[in-house]
């Protein structure tokens, strides 16, 4: 076993207990920062595949925007410091059951797939090479999908902002 | 467009007033000699101190060459003083021609209860006491902090 | 004259004869990590003795002067009075997340270290992200900021923790797009690349009056960032005695102060790094004999200075300025500095497809 497979599950397993904690700890502020540790294990993953941008987007986004908001709406309720009542068994019931059925419906995919070998060579995964291929509209080409992601992303901004808005003084 | 011009107008201001404060501190850290004002309080204190002449120490009962004051044992003082550190001992005499008279006997002062907010001397009718810019105050013994501050024979200052 | 990289070179060497290459490569990991750490506290320790000395003579006293000769040993006193004193958690606190909060800010500020260039060839992890990398970990940093203040149970610790999160999340905008200006010019994302790209002139010389402005935003968003005056609203003694870390006591509170000053440290690399072309000695175009004469000072010492440099220029702002109140800080980031740099940035799109700069 080489030094990277080592690594490779001391990361999976580390996301995993975060992942674990963050669902099963009782208060919420905890799992927030679980939740935190769970996706910084992830991009520690994804450097480990020497897919450093992708990491540092990971750690941009999702640690450094949407955590941050996560505690920030945690520290806007009230309560929050409080533990969290216990679960009711019917719901438990149903929690454990839903997972479990997205985990048998997508390991189901992924054994069944053919992965067959392409002939085209692998690109090399540095920025220049990311951003030539983000505005693409060749074969391969991700044009189209970040043209709608930009809409989407326009859409919740206006959103916002009409929500954000003063109504006028009748 | 003109709204554009005024918000970069607004910019370019905030630069020159930012400016403005910065170069003032930039010239008060090249010029250290110059500008420093702070004391070497425990070298200098015979030499080069320099202790405001209004600098609020402690309060004196002041006399003029002929050890007189213009005290009058109003108990002004005393009554504008909110910690009580003011004790005003008066004591009766008879004048030549036969009046009783009140006259300062011992200003009292506490310097361990004073707080040096000098109401006492906005109080005094008579400007009869002041506040002395000395600050080395303490003494080894607390009953050391209890003073009279009138001169042993000194009496009050006759109106001109 | 020797190089760093014949230095590091030779450590190579002499264990890969010594060691199997595994155990050559932990090594050298933790030489390394002894380096820096060693490095990085002989740093934090002259910047809160500059620190102290610029506020004296920029408020017309003299600073430290008692411990030592001109007061050079008080830094030191202080550092031996946190550690002896008590790490104390008060009894409602959230005993993991509080003891927990320093060492991810501490452990955070040292991370963004790792992509720094220090001198030719002495460099810990080249990767092609470095730039991104950096203010990609200094993100993190705002997390432990905001576990101090929440697992503190405290109403001011608690306020300071949500200004600090609310500022350091707006300013990373403008002060990622700052960077992004240089990095739109010469192209690359690598610490290494940027520095090559400077070599006949720094970017904020070549770059015209565009990159001159984003130097500007960045000094005042990376000052923003690591919650500095004027900009410390996070802690604002005046209104929440300390902010987030007013239950921490000793080496807790040393630990926040010491990543204060490693943040410090980050930004002047970053910013001499981007703009002030890393190691790269000050050389003008067609003077060859000045030219000859700044190769002759090495690497280390031209580094080094801009380090001290833009510090100066962050502490000079500490001491003159007053600190900004909640909503003039976001008005400032919103309302002025963001849009003028998103405008600025275009700028630099522009004259770099015109090919304008030199």
């Amino acid at each position: 076993m080489s030094a990277s497979t080592i690594i490779f599950y001391i990361l999976a397993a580390l996301t995993l207990t975060f992942g674990a904690l963050t669902v099963f700890s009782r208060k919420i502020f905890r799992a927030a920062v679980f939740l935190l540790l769970s996706l910084i294990c992830i991009a520690g993953i994804y450097i480990l595949m020497e897919m450093d941008f992708v990491a540092a987007l990971q750690i941009v986004i999702y640690v450094g925007g949407i955590v941050v908001l996560i505690i920030f709406s945690i520290f806007l309720t009230q309560k929050a410091g409080e533990r969290l009542p216990s679960r009711l068994p019917k719901r438990l019931l149903w929690a454990i059951l839903l997972p479990v059925a997205g985990l048998a419906f997508s390991s189901w995919v992924i054994f069944n797939h053919p992965f067959a070998q392409t002939g085209t060579a692998p690109i090399e995964p540095t920025v220049h090479n990311i951003g030539l291929q983000l505005l693409n509209y060749d074969q391969y080409g991700y044009v189209l999908p970040f043209e709608a992601v930009s809409i989407l992303l326009l859409a919740s901004l206006v959103g916002s902002i009409i929500i954000a808005m003063k109504k006028k003084q009748q | 467009m003109k709204t554009v011009l005024r918000y970069l107008q607004e910019v370019a201001l905030a630069f020159r007033s930012l400016w403005s404060g910065l170069r003032l501190t930039l010239y008060f850290f090249t010029h250290p000699r110059k500008e420093i004002i702070t004391e070497q309080y425990p070298e200098n204190r015979t030499t080069s101190i320099n202790i405001p002449e209004r600098f609020a120490g402690e309060v004196v009962l002041t006399h003029d060459e002929n050890n007189e004051h213009k005290c009058t044992a109003c108990t002004l003082c005393e009554m504008a003083c909110p910690n009580g550190t003011i004790k005003i001992i008066s004591a009766q005499v008879e004048t030549e021609d036969g009046k009783k008279k009140k006259v300062l006997d011992k200003w009292v002062y506490n310097l361990g209860m004073c707080t040096f907010c000098a109401q006492c001397i906005d109080a005094c009718p008579q400007n009869a006491i002041t506040m002395k810019n000395s600050f080395e105050l303490s003494v080894y013994n607390r009953s050391d902090l209890i003073k009279t501050l009138n001169k042993p024979g000194s009496k009050l200052k006759e109106k001109s | 004259m020797i190089q760093f990289s014949d230095i590091t070179s030779w450590i190579h060497e002499t264990l890969s004869g010594l060691l199997s290459p595994g155990l050559t490569f932990l090594a050298e990991l933790v030489l390394a990590g002894v380096a820096v750490l060693a490095m990085v506290l002989v740093f934090v320790v002259i910047f809160v003795y500059m620190e102290r000395k610029v506020a004296g003579f920029m408020q017309l006293r003299y600073g430290p002067n008692r411990v030592g000769i001109w007061g050079s040993l008080q830094v030191i006193a202080d550092v031996f009075k946190l550690l002896l004193k008590e790490s104390f958690a008060p009894d409602s606190v959230d005993k993991l997340l509080f003891n927990l909060a320093p060492y991810l800010v501490l452990a955070v500020s040292f991370m963004a270290l790792a992509p720094i260039s220090w001198a030719p060839g002495l460099q810990m992890w080249d990767t092609n992200i470095g730039v991104l990398f950096i203010s990609a970990v200094s993100s993190i940093g705002v997390i432990g900021i905001l576990m101090a203040g929440w697992s503190s149970n405290n109403k001011y610790s608690l306020i300071g923790a949500m200004r600090s999160g609310a500022q350091i999340v707006s300013y990373e905008l403008s002060a990622g797009l700052s960077i992004l200006a240089v990095v739109a010019m010469c192209g690359s994302l690598s610490v290494h690349d940027i520095i090559q790209s400077q070599a006949d002139g720094w970017w904020i010389f070549k770059g015209h009056l565009p990159i001159i402005f984003s130097f500007v935003v960045y000094v005042i968003a990376s000052t923003a960032e690591c919650n500095r005056a004027p900009f410390d609203l996070a802690e604002a003694e005046s209104e929440l005695t300390a902010g987030y870390h007013t239950e921490y006591s000793g080496m807790g509170f040393g630990i926040f102060y010491l990543t204060e000053y490693i943040n410090m440290l980050v930004v002047a690399m970053v910013a001499s790094t981007v703009f002030l072309g890393g190691w790269l000695p000050f050389h003008i175009y067609g003077f060859e004999a000045f030219n000859h004469v700044m190769n002759f000072i090495p690497s280390w010492i031209w580094f080094f200075g801009k380090i001290f440099f833009i510090i100066f220029l962050i502490m000079w702002f500490r001491w003159t300025f007053p600190r900004l109140r909640i909503d003039q800080l976001l008005k400032l980031e919103w309302k002025y500095l963001l849009p003028l740099s998103i405008v600025n940035l275009v700028i630099v799109a522009f004259i770099t497809i015109m090919g304008w700069h030199f």
